[in-house]
């Protein structure tokens, strides 16, 4: 693993008492398959951390290791003492798993975001009508949550993860399968989350020119290990031709699939495309 | 009509009062199944019950067993018919993490496997075939007070273990990532799920049969779906619908000497039609 703080500083890892996430020598796999070894990472709270990578680089086993579903094979994974319980942890699926076998309302849903929260029934109603106020969704609050778009849904989903109050947010490719507008808006949704309540927010994404606008810190995953840091220090042309594997110009289109694409090759708002546009 | 019901009482009050408390119990059961998106899993499982019957029967007509007593008692078959409904029940709900094959091909593995062993194993067995082709027919007349008292204790405790962890049982059928990620178990709610259907469908075949105990867990939560808003509306409204649906189908079956079962199924099943009827009204 490689934590940098500047460009390519290698093994630079913060040891905060105030870290929000501390992983260690962590080991993760699949049976005997290794899919990341020596993790190290450490999120200290209000970083808006971006983990990407290519496909099954293992970035949602890290997530569910986070969060408790993979189990690692060796390290240590410490949460701030108050999220230990992941009682203060909100987590939004790449999407909704749940099969439409039962109707259910969006108020509904967002209130399974509080199962075993162990809150009353007044807390409970007052949580999720901020999580709707927050993710703007308040006048769908009783609407058929099948039956609300795509974009909608996220924002429910989003909702769900928020419904705790959590002061740690993880979202696993929240933006798949939107539209470029939707995609957009909820971004700067959870940029606004990580900005104006200062919830500290891990964003899994496959769309770099996401990371390159919004981040503050980056966790590159590729061939088993993880280059993590700051965005400017992660975000360099020879480690993102190494994790992806493109040349150039390819690397180009492949930031280029946001809709800030033209700022984004302008040298002025990020060094590192606008030097490879040049 | 009212009063002939109220006159077949004193004959039929243990039959009527054991059709409506598995009516309630299977209707709040079924809304897992319906969850799940498994329906036909409340056959195969009701089949593979069924081959745990015939299997008891199987066991005391053969060698060293023959003659226990304990063994031909209603307890050790309605033992066995609950065994191999969890059983069943595991295979299909871990089929996925297990192989390649789909829950669907597994559960319809269970009911054709656990449908032919049944007739099978009692074959060449006196009554043997006669009476597992009662179970498929399904009879509620001649439960006993003793079923009666069990099925009540088992309703209430199934009632009140729905009202309580609902939301976290919708969660981990629904949404198991989810689920394990707040702090929920998911595994142990999935075999307690399991467990739960499984023997509630067990026990309800020894007392009802194969199509009552499928037409109860099934059709009720079915309408439930189709006519509710919310999901905890759906819990609610599973059981009310199966109660009174049954109410009126016994009182219909005893004014014109239809038996009783074949006839609340029915009228569910009317039920469940108007329902998709009146969903599909609303949707315009």
């Amino acid at each position: 693993m490689t934590r940098t703080d500047s460009p390519l500083v290698v093994g630079a890892v913060r040891s905060s008492p105030d870290s929000v996430l501390r992983v260690s020598n962590v080991v993760l796999g699949h049976g005997k398959a290794v899919v990341l070894r020596d993790i190290q990472l450490e999120i200290l709270p209000g970083e808006l951390w971006f983990f990407i990578g290519p496909n099954g680089s293992g970035k949602t086993t890290f997530l569910g290791a986070i969060l408790g579903i993979h189990r690692i094979t060796s390290g240590v994974i410490t949460l701030a003492p108050e999220l230990a319980s992941r009682q203060m942890v909100g987590f939004v699926p790449q999407r909704c798993d749940a099969k439409a076998t039962l109707p259910q309302t969006v108020r509904e849903f967002v209130d399974l975001g509080l199962t075993r929260a162990g809150i009353s029934a007044a807390e409970r109603r007052e949580n999720i009508a901020w999580a709707l106020e927050m993710t703007g969704i308040s006048d769908l609050a009783e609407r058929d949550y099948w039956s609300v778009s795509g974009g909608q849904r996220q924002r429910a989903l989003i909702a769900r993860g928020l419904a705790r109050r959590p002061s740690l947010l993880i979202l696993d490719e929240p933006t798949s399968g939107l539209d470029i507008a939707a995609e957009e808006s909820l971004v700067r949704l959870v940029v606004s989350l990580n900005r104006d309540l200062g919830i500290t927010v891990v964003f899994v994404t496959h769309v770099l020119a996401l990371a390159l606008r919004h981040a503050t810190h980056v966790a590159l995953f590729h061939q088993g290990r993880i280059t993590c840091g700051k965005r400017d220090g992660v975000l360099i042309p020879e480690l993102l031709r190494e994790a992806y594997g493109l040349d150039e110009q390819l690397l180009k289109r492949l930031s280029a699939t946001s809709i800030q694409e033209r700022e984004l090759h302008d040298p002025r708002v990020h060094p590192v495309l606008g030097s490879l546009s040049q | 009509m009212i009063q002939e019901f109220i006159q077949s009482w004193g004959l039929f009050h243990n039959s009527w009062l054991a059709g409506w408390l598995l009516a309630v119990l299977l209707s709040m059961t079924g809304v897992l199944v319906v969850a799940k998106d498994q329906i036909f899993l409340g056959a195969a499982v009701a089949e593979a019950s069924t081959l745990g019957v015939a299997l008891g029967m199987w066991l005391t007509s053969v060698g060293p067993f023959h003659g226990v007593e304990w063994m031909e008692s209603d307890l050790f078959l309605s033992f066995l018919a609950g065994a191999l409904s969890v059983a069943a029940t595991l295979l299909t709900s871990h089929s996925g993490r297990w192989g390649r094959e789909s829950t669907e091909a597994v559960t319809g593995w269970v009911f054709l496997a656990a449908a032919s062993f049944a007739i099978l194993l009692v074959s060449h067995s006196p009554h043997g075939t006669e009476d597992i082709h009662r179970l498929l027919s399904s009879s509620i007349i001649g439960s006993s007070s003793e079923e009666v008292t069990f099925l009540a204790i088992a309703t209430f405790c199934v009632g009140c273990s729905l009202l309580c962890f609902r939301r976290r049982i919708l969660l981990v059928l629904t949404d198991p990532d989810m689920a394990q990620a707040s702090g929920v178990p998911a595994r142990a709610w999935e075999l307690f799920t399991c467990g739960l259907l499984g023997m509630t469908v067990g026990y309800s075949l020894r007392v009802s049969g194969m199509l009552y105990t499928f037409g109860c867990l099934v059709l009720p939560a079915l309408s439930a779906r189709s006519l509710s808003r919310t999901a905890s509306g759906v819990f609610v409204a599973a059981p009310v619908l199966a109660i009174l649906t049954t109410v009126v189908a016994f009182v219909l079956a005893n004014h014109w000497d239809h038996p009783p079962g074949q006839m609340a199924v029915a009228a569910l099943s009317c039920i469940t039609a108007a329902s998709f009827i009146l969903r599909r009204l609303r949707k315009r």
